[in-house]
C-alpha cells in the first residue's frame, strides 16, 4: 500500500511541473526573424517569388498546369493560333487555360511587404527599397497574368487572416479596369523604388517599365477593340470583363511613356551585323546581350535545364526527345509574301536543290525558321514529301484534285522506302515529311529561334539545354511603343522604330506609309515563337476572324524523278487540322474550384 | 491462442467487409427532359433548322445551388433535344450557342419521370427559295436570305455550303473540300434591302458522279457564336 503514497507524490510533482510554461520557439519552423533579419534570408524569400513568376518560358504551355511543365516544349501556345502546326487538336485544348490562380504567391508578396518594414533597421535603406520594389514588381506580374486571362479578379493587397469571418475572406471580383490600374500602379511603385541596374534575372527600374509597356498595351487594346468585338453577358454588364473604349488612349499613353523610359539604357543587339543571320540567332544565345531586359536562366547543376534543342528539331539532329510543332507557311509568308515556287505559266518552278528557295530571303526569317536545305550540326534538313515519277501541268491543277493522289506520286511513312524499289532514292527525307505521325515536320519547316546550333548533337538531349529564356527584350519594348504611338496617331515615331527593327533584321525599310497592320505584322515576325502571338490575337480581338475553321499550309518539297529536279507545292499541312476561335475565348473561364469556394466570384465570364 | 487469433481475424474481416456495404441513399438520375426547339417564325410550327449539337440547352440546377455549374444538352439534328439522366429538381433552362436572337432562361421543375418542354426562338436569318442544278461536275445552289428581325441584326458574315454523304449534314459534319474558302461567299455587311433582294449562288466543284450527297447552305451573322442558319437538306446526285 505504500506505493500509493509514491503515486500521490509523483502526481503532485507532475502537476507542479505542468505549471512550468513551455514557451520555447519551435525549432522545426522557420520564423520571420530567421528570414527577414539577414540579407540571405530576404534574398531566398525573393528567389521563391522569382521562381513562381508567371514567365511564359520554354516550359510554359496553355493547358495542363501551364507553368513548369515537363520536357514537351512543343505544346507551344503558337500551335493554337497558326504560328506553328503542333499537337493541339483544337483550340479547346488550350483556350480554356489551366485555372491559373496564384493567390498563394500573391499572399507571399503581401507578407513580404507587410513584414519587411519591421526588420528594416537591420539593413541599408537602399536594399530595403530594392526588395520592396521587387515585391511590387512581382505582385504586378501576378496580377497581369491573372487579368489578361480572366478580366476582373479580386484585388488582395493585404495578408488575409484565416480567423476572419468567411464572408470577408470571400472577396468579390473587382472590375477589369480597376485591376489594370492596379497593375500600372504597382509597376509605378516598383519603378520608383528599384535601382537603375540589377543582378541578372532580377528586376530593376527599367524591367518594371518594360513590363508596364507590355501590360498597358494589353489594356489599351482591350479597351479599344474589346468595345467592338465582345460577348454579352452579366460579367460584361457589371464591368468584370471589358474596359470602356474611352480609357484606351490613356493606356496607350502609358505604354509610350514606359517604353520611352528605356531609351538609351538598352538597345537592339547588333554585335555581329556583318552576318545578319548570325547576329539574329546569337541574340537569343548570347548571355551578355544588351537587348535582354529580363531573362530566366537554367542550369544542369540546379536541375532546371530545359529541352528546347531536343524538342524543336527532329531526332535526326538531336540526341534524344522528339519534335511535334512546326512553323506554318502562313508565318513564313508574313516575311516573304507568296514564295517564288510557281512559274508565270502556273507550272511549279524547278529547283536543282531545295536550298535554293532560301536565296534572297530576309536574314531574320532564316534565323527564325529552318528551311528545307538548311544545315544544323553538320546535317542538312533533307525534307522531302515524296517523289513524282513525272510532273506535267500546273501546281493548281494538281492541288485542285482532292486528295492529290496521282498514281505517279509516291509518299512514304519511313525512310527505308525507296523508289524505284531496291535501287532508287529515299522517298522521304530523314527530317520528313512522313505520311505517319508528327515527329518530323508537317509543314516543311522547323523552328530555329533559340536553337543552340553550337551545341554538339550528343548534348542535345532532354533536360540538357541551358540557353536563357528572354522574357523581356528591347525589341518588344520598341514594338510596344510603335504600336502605342500608332494608336495615338504618332506615325512618325512608329515608322522610325519599325525601320530600326527592320534594319537589324536585314529587311528593307518600310516602303509605304506605316499602318497598324504593318506594325502588327512586324511584331508577329520579330516575336515569332516567343509566346506572345496568342495574347496578341486575343487583345486585338482578331482571334475569331483569323481562326474560323482555318487550316494552315505547308511548303512541301518533292523530287521529280525524270527531271532530277525539285519542286515545292503549297499544300495544307499534313494533318489538315481546322482551328476555330470561339468568341468567348477572349477570356478564360474562372476556375471551377475557386467558384465553388467563393460564390462572390460569380458571375463567371460570358458564355461559360 | 491460435483459435483466438483466428477468431479475431475472422471477426475483423467480417467487420471490414461489412463496412464496405454502405448503401447510397440518394436517388439516382431518374428524370428525363426532352422537347423541341421551335422556329417562332415558321408558319408550319416546324423545328428550328439546325445540326447535331448546333444548339445547346443550358440547364442550371437552382434547387442544388444558387450558382450551379451549368450543364448542357446538345440539340439533335432534327431540332429536338433529350436527356434521360437528370436529377429531379428546379432548373433554369436557356437555349444558347445557336444562330438565334438570345432569349432569357425559363425556370421550371423537372420531375421524376418524363418532362417535355418546347422552346421557341427566332432565327437571325432564313434561307428561302433554295434551288440547285449541276453544271458539269459543279453543284450550283441558289437561294435568297430573309431576316425575320432586322433591327440591331449583327453584321452578316458569309454564306457557305455543306455537303455530306449522310443526311447528318452541317458545319460539324461536312466534307472539307466542299466546305472551304472556295465555296464560301463573304458578305461582310450590315443587313440591307440589297441583300434581301440578292440571289446568292454557291458553286461546289468536283462532285463525284454516281454518289448520293446531302447538301445544304448556311448563312451567319457576327454574334457571340457565329453559327450558321441552315437551309433544309437537299438530296443530290450527279448521274
Amino acid at each position: 500500500m505504500n506505493s500509493i503514497k509514491y503515486f500521490i507524490v509523483l502526481g503532485i510533482a507532475g502537476v507542479l511541473f505542468a505549471c512550468n510554461k513551455l514557451d520555447v520557439k519551435p525549432l522545426n519552423i522557420i520564423q520571420d526573424e530567421d528570414v527577414f533579419s539577414t540579407e540571405n534570408g530576404v534574398n531566398s524569400y525573393l528567389a521563391t517569388l522569382y521562381k513562381a513568376l508567371p514567365i511564359e518560358d520554354f516550359y510554359y504551355r496553355n493547358n495542363d498546369g501551364g507553368f513548369n511543365r515537363g520536357w514537351e516544349h512543343f505544346w507551344h501556345p503558337g500551335a493554337l493560333c497558326g504560328e506553328l502546326s503542333g499537337p493541339y487538336g483544337s483550340l479547346g485544348e488550350g483556350a480554356y487555360g489551366f485555372g491559373y490562380w496564384p493567390y498563394d504567391n500573391i499572399r507571399n508578396v503581401n507578407y513580404l511587404m507587410s513584414t519587411l518594414p519591421k526588420y528594416a533597421a537591420n539593413f541599408d535603406p537602399a536594399k530595403v527599397r530594392q526588395w520592396l520594389g521587387e515585391a511590387y514588381f512581382s505582385r504586378a506580374y501576378f496580377y497581369f497574368a491573372l487579368v489578361k486571362r480572366y478580366g476582373g479578379i479580386p484585388i488582395i493587397k493585404v495578408v488575409q487572416d484565416y480567423r476572419t469571418p468567411m464572408e470577408q475572406l470571400q472577396v468579390p471580383r473587382d472590375k477589369e479596369l480597376d485591376v489594370w490600374n492596379f497593375v500600372a500602379c504597382d509597376l509605378d511603385s516598383a519603378a520608383l523604388l528599384l535601382p537603375e541596374t540589377s543582378q541578372r534575372g532580377r528586376a530593376n527600374k527599367y524591367v518594371a517599365a518594360a513590363l508596364k509597356s507590355r501590360a498597358m498595351l494589353y489594356a489599351g487594346s482591350i479597351a479599344k477593340y474589346g468595345a467592338v468585338n465582345y460577348v454579352d453577358g452579366e460579367a460584361r454588364e457589371k464591368g468584370f470583363v471589358g474596359i470602356p473604349a474611352s480609357e484606351a488612349a490613356r493606356f496607350f499613353k502609358q505604354v509610350w511613356d514606359a517604353a520611352h523610359l528605356l531609351e538609351g539604357h538598352y538597345d537592339l543587339y547588333t554585335r555581329k551585323m556583318d552576318d545578319k543571320v548570325k547576329n539574329y540567332t546569337d541574340l537569343f544565345l548570347d548571355a551578355s546581350s544588351n537587348e535582354t531586359i529580363l531573362a530566366r536562366d537554367y542550369s544542369l547543376t540546379s536541375n532546371t535545364a530545359h529541352s528546347w534543342d531536343a524538342t524543336m528539331t527532329c531526332r535526326y539532329m538531336t540526341a534524344d526527345g522528339l519534335s511535334r510543332a512546326y512553323p506554318t507557311l502562313e508565318l513564313v509568308e508574313r516575311f516573304t509574301g507568296p514564295l517564288p515556287i510557281v512559274n508565270p505559266d502556273g507550272t511549279p518552278r524547278r529547283f536543282n536543290n531545295p536550298a535554293e528557295i532560301m536565296q534572297g530571303l530576309e536574314p531574320r526569317l532564316l534565323a527564325t525558321v529552318y528551311f528545307p536545305g538548311a544545315t544544323l550540326r553538320g546535317l542538312t534538313f533533307d525534307t522531302q514529301r515524296g517523289i513524282y515519277e513525272h510532273f506535267s501541268g500546273s501546281a493548281e491543277a494538281e492541288l485542285g484534285v482532292n486528295p492529290p493522289n496521282m498514281p505517279f506520286r509516291h509518299l512514304a511513312n519511313n525512310t527505308n522506302v525507296l523508289w524505284p524499289e531496291v535501287t532508287g532514292r529515299r522517298v522521304i527525307g530523314f527530317t520528313g515529311v512522313s505520311t505517319d505521325g508528327d515527329n518530323t515536320t508537317r509543314t516543311g519547316f522547323y523552328v530555329r529561334k533559340y536553337i543552340d546550333y553550337n551545341k554538339p548533337m550528343a548534348d542535345c538531349g532532354l533536360y540538357k539545354s541551358t540557353q536563357s529564356w528572354i522574357d523581356l527584350r528591347y525589341a518588344e519594348v520598341l514594338l510596344n511603343r510603335a504600336e502605342a504611338a500608332m494608336e495615338l496617331g504618332n506615325s512618325g515615331d512608329a515608322t522610325a522604330i519599325i525601320n530600326k527593327i527592320r534594319d537589324r533584321a536585314g529587311a528593307a525599310p518600310l516602303s509605304g506609309p506605316v499602318t497598324i497592320d504593318s506594325i502588327r505584322n512586324e511584331r508577329c515576325k520579330e516575336l515569332a515563337f516567343e509566346k506572345q502571338y496568342w495574347w496578341d490575337i486575343r487583345r486585338w480581338r482578331i482571334g475569331d476572324r483569323i481562326l474560323d475553321n482555318t487550316r494552315f499550309h505547308a511548303l512541301l518539297p518533292y523530287y521529280l524523278n525524270d527531271e532530277k529536279k525539285f519542286i515545292f507545292l503549297r499544300e495544307l499541312e499534313t494533318f489538315q487540322r481546322p482551328y476555330t476561335f470561339d468568341k468567348r475565348f477572349y477570356y478564360e473561364p474562372l476556375p471551377g474550384g475557386e467558384l465553388g469556394k467563393n460564390p462572390h466570384l460569380y458571375p463567371n465570364n460570358p458564355n461559360y | 491462442m491460435q483459435k483466438i487469433i483466428k477468431g479475431l481475424l475472422i471477426g475483423l474481416l467480417a467487420l471490414s467487409i461489412a463496412s464496405c456495404s454502405k448503401t447510397d441513399n440518394y436517388p439516382g438520375p431518374n428524370a428525363a427532359f426532352k422537347g423541341r426547339i421551335l422556329d417562332k417564325t415558321d408558319p408550319k410550327n416546324g423545328n428550328f433548322l439546325t445540326e447535331t449539337a448546333g444548339i445547346q440547352i443550358k440547364l442550371e440546377e437552382l434547387s442544388w445551388s444558387a450558382t450551379p455549374s451549368p450543364q448542357t444538352i446538345p440539340s439533335k439534328d432534327d431540332g429536338t433535344f433529350e436527356d434521360t439522366q437528370l436529377f429531379a429538381g428546379h432548373y433554369r433552362v436557356t437555349p444558347m450557342g445557336g444562330p438565334f436572337w438570345p432569349v432569357a432562361g425559363v425556370e421550371l421543375d423537372i420531375n421524376k419521370g418524363n418532362n417535355t418542354h418546347d422552346i421557341a426562338v427566332t432565327p437571325y436569318l432564313k434561307i428561302v427559295n433554295l434551288a440547285h442544278r449541276f453544271e458539269g461536275t459543279t453543284l450550283v445552289m441558289t437561294f435568297k436570305i430573309q431576316a425575320p428581325v432586322t433591327e440591331n441584326l449583327p453584321r452578316l458574315l458569309d454564306v457557305q455550303s455543306f455537303v455530306n454523304v449522310t443526311k447528318y449534314v452541317g458545319n460539324g459534319a461536312t466534307i472539307p473540300q466542299y466546305t472551304s474558302d472556295k465555296t464560301m461567299q463573304k458578305i461582310e455587311a450590315n443587313w440591307s434591302d440589297a441583300i434581301a433582294q440578292q440571289t446568292f449562288e454557291i458553286r461546289v466543284p468536283d462532285i463525284k458522279a454516281g454518289r448520293v450527297f446531302f447538301a445544304r447552305v448556311g448563312a451567319r451573322v457576327d454574334d457571340s457564336y457565329k453559327q450558321y442558319n441552315f437551309s433544309e437538306e437537299i438530296q443530290v446526285q450527279l448521274p
